[in-house]
């Protein structure tokens, strides 16, 4: 019986502790542990996770030797985020991290300069380890990092396609700070995996293993205000700097980044706002969430009616917001030749009731109960974007990352007890 | 307990099999490690010293004025954007270090962290 792909591991970060752990109120959530025993039948299933809450409750022994079995039929759900703005500790993948409970923190023991984060349940990896040239090679052979001679894809594919079969995999590690290629780091499969750079949606191959992909869309706008904010307190840096940075990226980014787009399931657009004329600060976004139809298991989020073209302003009389106040437009449309159904908010929100008011108007939202998507968003309120579509709209892709990731479990599931009644 | 810092050169006391030193978790301090040989009681000790990291915050004007001269010529060459390339993931990783050191100034969330279930971490949701 060809059935377990066990690994053993003495792991730290694969923090069973922190399962047994007492938040009680947090076991309301399916908590599905990452040991999962695979024994005779898949039907045990049910009786694992019984098996798996005693078998977690010895995790006060110092050495914490934990042994990793991925049932052979529980494949690992992955997703891509294809953005610009660095690995793995995004504002993004913070709150995706959230929304599924625990926080994402880099290997305990390893490397510090990793850019790798794991959670109970998701795990993120940072496609810049997979260089093929280091800092300086690139400089060398004149390659950005946006080219896709500088990245390794074969090795990508190999290892995205492990860990979604469930086998570890040594993973390189691209040290930012020193430009150079450290030495491998052991991934184990986790129950979702994440990955997220520069080009997760470009090779084909490794566009097949997706189940669900996410392209983060800034406008020239926000990016040149973005960039100031961020980088003017470093030294040397200069408003002409930034904006020659930015314009030297460009041609490269246009031809190998900007294309994969049109293959994302859900593309988040941040463009200036329409409702201040003239606005170049930044602050106030105008936020678009263009989604795919017909993507297994995805449901588009929709106002009011599904299809039909709904513009919407929350704020009167039963909502006093100040200036400039929110905007909502809902409507389908085509995109890159695909259907897809658009989201949009521009504006922002500045009280609890308007985040709330809002939330209970948006239908195919998956939450579990009424005001998750505003208990998330106050939850991170120091995070950026978490007054305004960014942050929203960010929430809601994790709560359907969650629900994409659920249905493709109970899908396996549903397979595997079939297989087996009829074997 | 004086500890002489002896300069002599002893053979076979490779500098690997001191490694075993080192505590869990100072992976980059082996790498970036001064290794001195001592001797304490007769017997060879090694002594490891970090060196300072380096600081991605000297490395960014360097970067800059280097893209800003091999744009001098020609801004739109690949030299060019390379350099310009690089000066991003500096500020980059920056802007990343300066986040972490935002959230991690907390000592009690960094303990309670890898804690949850002494009593100052206990969150009671309801």
């Amino acid at each position: 019986m060809a059935a377990m792909a066990c690994t053993s591991a003495a792991s730290t970060a694969l923090s069973t502790p922190r399962l047994a752990a007492v938040k009680p109120a947090r076991s309301a959530r399916p908590v599905h542990l990452t040991s999962a025993f695979h024994g005779q039948s898949v039907a045990s299933v049910s009786q694992v996770a019984g098996f798996e809450s005693s078998g977690v409750k010895y995790r006060s022994a110092g050495r914490r030797a934990v042994v990793v079995c991925k049932a052979a039929d529980g494949q690992t759900v992955v997703i891509g985020l294809a953005a610009d703005s660095g690995c793995g500790k995004s504002t993004f993948m913070r709150r995706l991290t959230s929304v599924f409970g625990g926080a994402a923190s880099p290997p305990k023991g390893g490397n510090p300069d990793s850019n790798t984060l794991i959670s109970d349940t998701t795990t993120v990896i940072c496609l810049d380890d997979y260089h093929s040239l280091d800092r300086y090679g690139r400089k060398e052979k004149a390659v950005t990092a946006l080219d896709p001679k500088a990245n390794n894809f074969d090795l990508m594919y190999e290892q995205v396609k492990a860990l979604k079969e469930g086998k570890s995999v040594e993973k390189p590690i691209y040290n930012h700070v020193t430009g150079l290629l450290d030495a491998p780091e052991t991934i184990h499969p986790p129950k979702i995996l994440v990955i997220e750079g520069l080009h997760p949606m470009f090779d084909e191959r490794v566009r097949e293993l997706l189940d669900f992909s996410i392209y983060l869309d800034i406008s020239d706008d926000v990016k040149f205000a973005w960039k100031i904010q961020r980088d003017m307190a470093e030294r040397g840096h200069s408003l002409e700097s930034i904006k020659a940075s930015i314009a030297a990226r460009k041609p490269d980014f246009d031809a190998y980044i900007d294309p994969q787009k049109q293959y994302a399931d859900v593309v988040i657009q941040v463009l200036p706002t329409q409702l201040i004329p003239d606005d170049n600060e930044g602050k106030v976004l105008r936020v678009r969430m263009v989604m795919k139809e017909g993507v297994p298991f995805f449901e588009p989020v929709y106002l009011f009616d599904e299809g039909s073209t709904i513009s919407w302003i929350p704020c009167g009389r039963k909502l006093t917001c100040s200036y400039p106040g929110i905007k909502f437009f809902y409507g389908p449309d085509t995109y890159y030749g695909n259907e897809v159904s658009v989201l949009e908010m521009d504006g922002q929100f500045d009280k609890l009731d308007e985040l709330i008011y809002v939330e209970s108007h948006l239908s195919n939202i998956s939450t579990k109960f009424y005001g998750e998507i505003t208990q998330q968003m106050l939850k991170h309120a120091d995070f950026p974007g978490s007054n305004n579509g960014t942050g929203l709209f960010q929430t809601i892709c994790g709560l359907k990352i969650r629900s994409v990731y659920e249905r493709i479990l109970a899908n396996q599931k549903n397979a595997a007890t079939l297989q087996s009644a009829k074997a | 307990m004086a500890a002489l810092t002896v300069a002599m050169p002893v053979a076979g006391a490779t500098m690997a099999t001191s490694v075993a030193f080192v505590p869990k978790g100072c992976f980059s301090i082996v790498a970036a490690a001064r290794m001195a040989p001592i001797k304490i009681k007769r017997r060879l000790s090694v002594v490891v010293k970090a060196s300072p990291k380096e600081d991605i915050k000297d490395k960014i004007p360097e970067a800059i004025a280097e893209a800003q001269k091999t744009c001098e010529d020609d801004p739109t060459s690949a030299p060019c954007a390379v350099a310009w390339d690089n000066v991003e993931e500096l500020t980059a990783e920056a802007a990343h270090q300066r986040d972490r050191n935002k959230a991690n100034s907390d000592p009690l969330e960094t303990y309670c962290a890898d804690n949850p279930e002494t009593d100052e971490c206990r969150t009671y949701e309801d």
